[in-house]
């Protein structure tokens, strides 16, 4: 697909392991690399990021970013994997994305990563909700 | 600092010192808008994790009340997808039948509401009176006006006998009729028009920044619809059109609504002609997921519902993501309400049709010295719509 | 208090208190207002303060962070204020008992007084229940 080929070869040496399905490509992205690939997705490509998921896995935690490429009904996930499980952190992408604030305050407060350049880190659905225990997300993985 | 809650309406609690959205004014004037959410999570995920994929499709249909079709299609295409599961035709229409109808209640549901907001109670009780006749129609397909437990991973669990079709073909005569008539009446209306046009504008620039979907982006002219974008089930087979409009104020949200149940009423009557001439299995019977992972969304009323899905081979979701729509739709209140009137204010939070079980529309308002007002936005709305009634009509 | 009771009876005012429901029984609770149920006709009115209240109709799991002010609001209820479970969230918590941030039951935060069970009850069910609290208020 064209899209698919411009992304392979305008971001080559910043894709990591790909895997492709139908109407589906999910790559990995290293953490220094993420915010130019979500400015080329959003700004370039002219996706829409629709959400993006957290995951607690045995080689770390994943971070995965999933934008809709609305004109082709196919979705480009771009996939980050935080090997430091006691301090998780990564680059937030809310300055280039305005609709990715939320999620990753969402994902701040569910599984504790901190999103470096966040305009507004704080709790989104636990807020003076004390009772809730910190991190209810997070329990062991099988790969 | 102490706050003042102030409920705007009747179906809302009124619990001191609980705000889901802090209007911030300066005079007669909203400045700011900040949203608080929170009261209703109820740790849909974490739940997920500990039920089989058939239990998953029951939980999240108790997500949301309004919209409780389009999470578990959402979430069964997203199961579907991870192995690419096809589904039979006959399950494919059935599945466009209940989303389309399910789509004609909310839009009815949604417009009843506003028009309450801004005084037309008249309105409420026409649009909430002509939705019966679909709640009934959801009894007879699948036995409960609401949370209708109708899908299953690889198709649906019952079917549409074909001695209910022409009682489904009668209530559209009947809905598209009394469509008209409301339509025709809130044209023709000039206070409606003036109370709402060029209110609470979303411009294009924003509606994409923000990430905004469903009726909310396609009124400020963004012209996404996944019945479009990504046609799954009968959506590739029917005739339609997505309603795109482009002033993004809260009229044009409206229209855009109004149209959606015209087109729906449409897609629901091809459906029915071919249900009569299709026969066929209604279910894939699907006896294992591998691992892997899949994305599913469908295009509920208010936008696009995103479920994903990451399995391991067992017969539980590895990890499920639920996405609403109303969760992107909602920050684009601080746009839309920059700048406006308070008196406003009510209707363009409710034009983005906020799914209630994310907000509770208990509103707080701060004035520039960060001190609480104890104001009735409902009223404000009401006495707004009464002054121009007077302007008008002399 | 009987002759209270009856007197209440005649026009019950009901306060809505949504606490983390799922919003069906809250729409199907309007709907007893619309064209085709119409509980105005027994007397049954929504009113927008709990000042205003006789009857507390509570839904949903009441989740950590509202059930606070689910208890103030009871408190600032005048008595005699009667206390109905609507759905079957306020029974069990139906399917989110599991969640970290439900209670099981209202009865952990109020004490309610009526229930209506189904998910969501049809609103023949609600009239049904009103019908019988004031059958119990009429002694």
């Amino acid at each position: 697909m064209a899209e698919t080929e411009g992304l392979l070869k305008d971001l080559a040496g910043k894709i990591g392991r790909i895997v492709e399905k139908p109407g589906r490509l999910y790559f990995e992205v290293a953490d220094e690399n993420i915010l130019e690939v979500a400015g080329y997705l959003f700004r370039k490509m002219g996706c829409r990021l629709s959400t993006a998921t957290a995951m607690e896995m045995y080689r770390g935690l994943e971070v995965l970013y999933q934008f809709s490429h609305d004109a082709s009904g196919r979705y480009f996930c771009p996939r980050v994997v935080i090997t430091d499980r006691e301090v998780p952190k990564m680059h937030s992408i809310a300055p280039v994305v305005k609709g990715a604030e939320w999620i990753e305050r969402e994902m701040a407060e569910l599984f504790g990563i901190t999103f470096e350049g966040h305009p507004f880190p704080e709790r989104l659905l636990t807020r003076d909700n004390d009772k809730v225990p910190s991190r209810p997300l997070r329990l062991r993985r099988l790969e | 600092m102490s706050k003042t809650v102030i409920p705007i309406g009747p179906f809302h609690p009124l619990l001191e010192e609980a705000e889901s959205f802090k209007i911030h004014v300066d005079g007669e004037t909203v400045t700011d808008v900040e949203v608080d959410i929170g009261y209703m999570h109820r740790g849909h995920e974490f739940i997920s994790e500990r039920k089989t994929f058939t239990q998953s499709i029951y939980l999240v249909e108790r997500i949301c009340g309004i919209c409780s079709t389009s999470h578990p299609l959402a979430f069964v295409h997203a199961v579907e997808d991870v192995d690419g599961t096809e589904i039979p035709t006959r399950a494919a229409y059935i599945r466009t039948l209940v989303g389309e109808l399910e789509r004609i209640h909310s839009h009815l549901l949604w417009l009843g509401l506003a028009g309450h907001f801004i005084g037309y109670d008249t309105l409420w009780m026409w649009a909430w009176r002509y939705r019966e006749p679909v709640l009934e129609l959801f009894e007879k397909i699948s036995g409960n006006r609401n949370h209708y437990g109708m899908m299953r991973v690889g198709g649906v669990a019952r079917d549409v006998r074909p001695e209910d079709i022409p009682e489904i073909a009668k209530t559209l005569d009947m809905i598209e009729k009394k469509m008209d008539m409301i339509a025709k009446a809130a044209a023709d209306d000039p206070v409606l028009r003036t109370r709402l046009k060029g209110v609470g504008v979303l411009s294009r620039q924003a509606a994409v920044d923000y990430c905004a979907v469903g009726p909310t982006a396609r009124a400020s002219g963004v012209p996404i619809d996944v019945r479009k974008d990504e046609p799954k089930d009968a959506y590739g087979l029917v005739d339609f059109k997505a309603v795109v409009l482009e002033n993004g104020d809260v009229y044009d949200k409206l229209v855009v609504r109004v149209l959606e149940i015209v087109e729906s009423v449409k897609i629901v009557r091809q459906c029915l002609k071919k249900l009569e001439t299709e026969p066929g299995p209604i279910l894939n019977d699907v006896k294992e997921i591998t691992a892997g992972e899949g994305i599913g969304r469908y295009e509920a009323p208010r936008g696009e519902v995103f479920h994903y899905v990451r399995t391991d081979g067992s017969n539980r979701p590895l990890r499920h993501k639920v996405r609403a729509p109303s969760y992107v739709n909602i920050p684009t209140c601080s746009v839309s309400c920059k700048g406006i009137p308070l008196a406003d204010a009510l209707i363009t939070l409710a034009s983005v049709d906020p799914c209630y079980c994310c907000t509770e529309r208990a509103v707080s308002l701060v004035d520039r010295r960060g001190e609480p007002l104890s104001v009735d936005v409902l009223e404000l709305s009401r006495r707004k719509t009464e002054l121009l009634r007077r302007d008008i009509y002399g | 208090m009987g002759w209270y009771n009856k007197r209440l009876a005649k026009s019950l005012w009901v306060f809505h208190v949504s606490a983390s429901p799922c919003n069906n029984c809250d729409i199907e609770i309007l709907d007893l207002l619309t064209p085709r149920y119409d509980v105005e006709r027994f007397g049954v009115k929504l009113v927008g303060s709990v000042r205003h209240a006789d009857v507390l109709l509570v839904t949903g799991i009441i989740n950590d962070k509202v059930a606070p002010y689910v208890r103030r609001v009871y408190e600032q209820a005048p008595k005699p204020v009667f206390v109905v479970g609507v759905g079957t969230c306020p029974i069990s918590g139906c399917c989110f008992k599991e969640s970290y941030n439900a209670h099981h039951g209202g009865e952990a935060v109020i004490p309610i007084d009526l229930y209506i069970a189904g998910c969501p009850p049809k609103p023949e069910a609600m009239i049904d229940a009103v019908v019988k609290l004031v059958g119990v208020l009429n002694g």
